[in-house]
């Protein structure tokens, strides 16, 4: 054992996938300081990048595009007061202030302490967790892994969108997506429509450029061609004081960021929920335990220190469910799925046994890359700053081409372009109707797993309808996802 | 379009489309039952039979609180969808037809143009430096076979 985890730190620690975990971070820092472009939307972007890459050195890559995101997402946040991520719009609350009163970078680096902090410790809680939550695992039968799936698509269609019905018919969607091809058991074409290419399946490049990307962009260059305006960039302060985060004033926010780590962690853990509610809750826990609650708003580190802490903390703890059940804990997770696939691994307890150093060289390259955010922050800040000044004119055509290329590039298909842009003008309508198209993408994510373990459970049971009632897990899982529906309902009865 | 009218027509095409499914194309493009093992059908039916009752349920309810959901929605721009993802669409075959590199620079001109770029050098920058830098890094640098 110990072997295996000496050799899979060592293999983080080789030139090249240290140098990829690196560039990972840095285009994570640029993509995400630019506003529209997230995390996601970037590693669907570059999992087709990730193919020519070593297993290890593209999910270290794609983990560190996505850690980079989640800080960069700060910048445009304080300084333009436009959050670049979703997550980090409860960073702007106190960092913009700060920028306006001159102290932009002091917000910056607080916002830079703060995420990696919040991600190490993230870090640390899925190395310890991950394997013995693993083992567990290892005793769910395909009756409990279909009650868990059911589960997991409920939380997320009730819990991570605005209704449980459009959520749920978003799943279902997904699900019918991830039937098209070869059917498993008659191992003949299904929904093909007698289209050759749609035989091999559906694969996951073309739908999540198309949903995450290439429709954002649309929407964006909607609300650009609409408002030719751009927020100006703020100045810095060249005082000392106004530009460093003293060891005082870090300590001083320290029981903040434990707290919004435990939070950031716990929710990141959970599937659905995401980032964006980690820092709203990170935040108004802050604001709760403080001895001076309305000073925030007006500038105040521990804000942009909750904020960020549990924004972070979920990039690393969305790794939980999905190395120990293969559950994608949130969009970028979901994506990673696509990535371990594309690199003839599939995520799940049983990793832990098959490829035990892969896991452990992924914890390697998770730390790596937290150091890698905390040298490259402090290091290019200034610099990075300067990418909210990059036109959205020069920008948005680029992307674009990006798309098109980086759908061509899965499988040197045509055919994957034409899906891209099928799948982007679903997601247009979605978003327009308020429909989640991340359920759809897990949806279709977890349809293959969800057909085998239905067909095992059938197939074992000899076609006894009462097979999932002789399993107490798996009744306890159904129980529990009837329960999610009743909070939903209840709660959006209320709402 | 009020939220009504925008929950109307989701849930409405969502009821045709998985009525469509459960009745014509679910069984026309599916296997028939090997004998042994799940049906072809069964999960694609499950599908779309939750799509169908869900979408039902939607419009009950917005039909029983269609007072309380009037606030507006926003619009779908046709126009904007149209000079964006036409030229996605003709890009390949005009890859295809003129090759990369000129299908590439025009389809990256169009784009900037359709989006409001009217200073000409910087269309031209950008609508060349990428496509060649693409290029370059694909066929030369990853030996990937380029349309």
């Amino acid at each position: 054992m110990f072997d295996m985890i000496c050799a899979g730190f060592a293999e983080a620690l080789q030139v090249a996938n240290l140098l990829f975990v690196l560039l990972g971070v840095i285009a994570g820092v640029i993509a995400g300081a630019i506003p529209g472009i997230n995390g996601p939307m970037a590693i669907a972007l570059c999992i087709p990048l990730s193919y020519y890459m070593s297993p290890v050195a593209a999910i270290g890559f794609l983990v560190g595009l996505n850690k980079g995101a989640f800080f960069g997402g700060s910048i445009s946040g304080i300084l333009l007061n436009t959050p670049g991520t979703p997550e980090s719009a409860a960073t702007t609350w106190d960092g913009h202030p700060l920028a306006l009163q001159g102290k932009g970078e002091k917000a910056l680096r607080m916002a830079l302490y703060a995420s990696v902090t919040g991600d190490a410790f993230a870090t640390l809680v899925l190395i310890l967790v991950a394997a013995p939550l693993a083992a567990v695992a290892l005793y769910m039968g395909p009756p409990e892994v279909f009650a868990l799936i059911c589960m997991a698509m409920i939380i997320i269609a009730g819990l991570g969108t605005k209704s449980l019905i459009r959520g749920l018919i978003a799943a279902a969607m997904g699900v019918l997506v991830g039937t098209i091809g070869i059917e498993p058991v008659s191992a003949m074409p299904r929904l093909t429509f007698n289209i050759v290419s749609l035989e091999r399946g559906i694969s996951l490049i073309p739908v999540g450029i198309g949903m995450l990307a290439f429709s954002e962009i649309i929407i964006q260059l909607e609300r650009l061609i609409d408002d030719k305006g751009q927020a100006e960039v703020l100045s810095f302060s060249s005082r000392p004081e106004d530009r460093l985060v003293s060891l005082k004033e870090y300590l001083r926010c320290a029981g903040t960021l434990l707290r919004s780590s435990i939070a950031g962690t716990v929710v990141g853990a959970l599937p659905g929920l995401g980032a964006p509610v980690a820092s709203f809750f990170a935040y108004d826990q802050a604001v709760k335990h403080s001895k001076h609650p309305e000073e925030f708003g007006t500038g105040r580190l521990e804000g942009i220190a909750a904020s960020e802490s549990a924004n972070s903390a979920v990039v690393a703890s969305s790794l939980i469910p999905l190395f120990t059940l293969g559950i994608p804990g949130n969009m970028a997770a979901a994506l990673l799925i696509g990535a371990f696939v594309l690199h003839g691994m599939t995520p799940g307890p049983l990793m832990f046994e098959q490829n035990a150093q892969f896991i452990y060289a992924i914890y390697g390259s998770l730390i790596i890359a937290n150091l890698f955010l905390l040298g490259v922050g402090r290091l290019g800040l200034k610099l990075f700053c300067k990418v909210v000044r990059i036109p959205p004119l020069i920008l948005y055509p680029i992307i674009i081409f990006t798309c098109v290329m980086g759908s061509y590039l899965s499988q040197y298909s045509t055919f994957d372009v034409t899906l891209m842009i099928v799948f982007s003008l679903l997601a247009y309508f979605m978003r327009k109707f308020d429909y989640s198209f991340i359920c759809l993408i897990i949806g279709f994510i977890l349809a293959p797993i969800w057909e085998t373990s239905l067909q095992q459970v059938i197939i074992a049971s000899e076609q006894d309808p009462y097979m999932f009632f002789k399993q107490p897990v798996a009744d306890i899982l159904m129980v529990l996802t009837f329960l999610v529906i009743g909070k939903s309902m209840l709660a959006a009865r209320k709402g | 379009m009020t939220q009504a009218q925008r929950d109307t027509i989701s849930y409405g095409t969502v009821a045709v489309f998985s009525s469509a499914l459960l009745l014509w194309i679910i069984p026309t493009w599916s296997p028939e039952y090997p004998g042994y093992g799940v049906p072809a059908t069964l999960l694609p039916n499950i599908a779309a039979g939750f799509m169908l009752a869900l979408s039902i349920l939607g419009l009950i309810r917005t039909l029983l609180h269609k007072a309380a959901s009037t606030g507006s929605v926003g619009r779908i721009h046709w126009k904007h969808l149209a000079v964006f993802l036409i030229p996605c669409v003709l890009l390949m075959p005009a890859m295809s037809l003129a090759g990369f590199i000129p299908a590439g620079i025009v389809f990256m001109a169009w784009i900037q143009f359709v989006c409001g770029q009217r200073r000409w050098l910087t269309m031209a920058i950008v609508s060349v430096v990428p496509v060649v830098v693409v290029y370059a890094l694909m066929r030369f640098g990853l030996g990937v076979p380029m349309p």
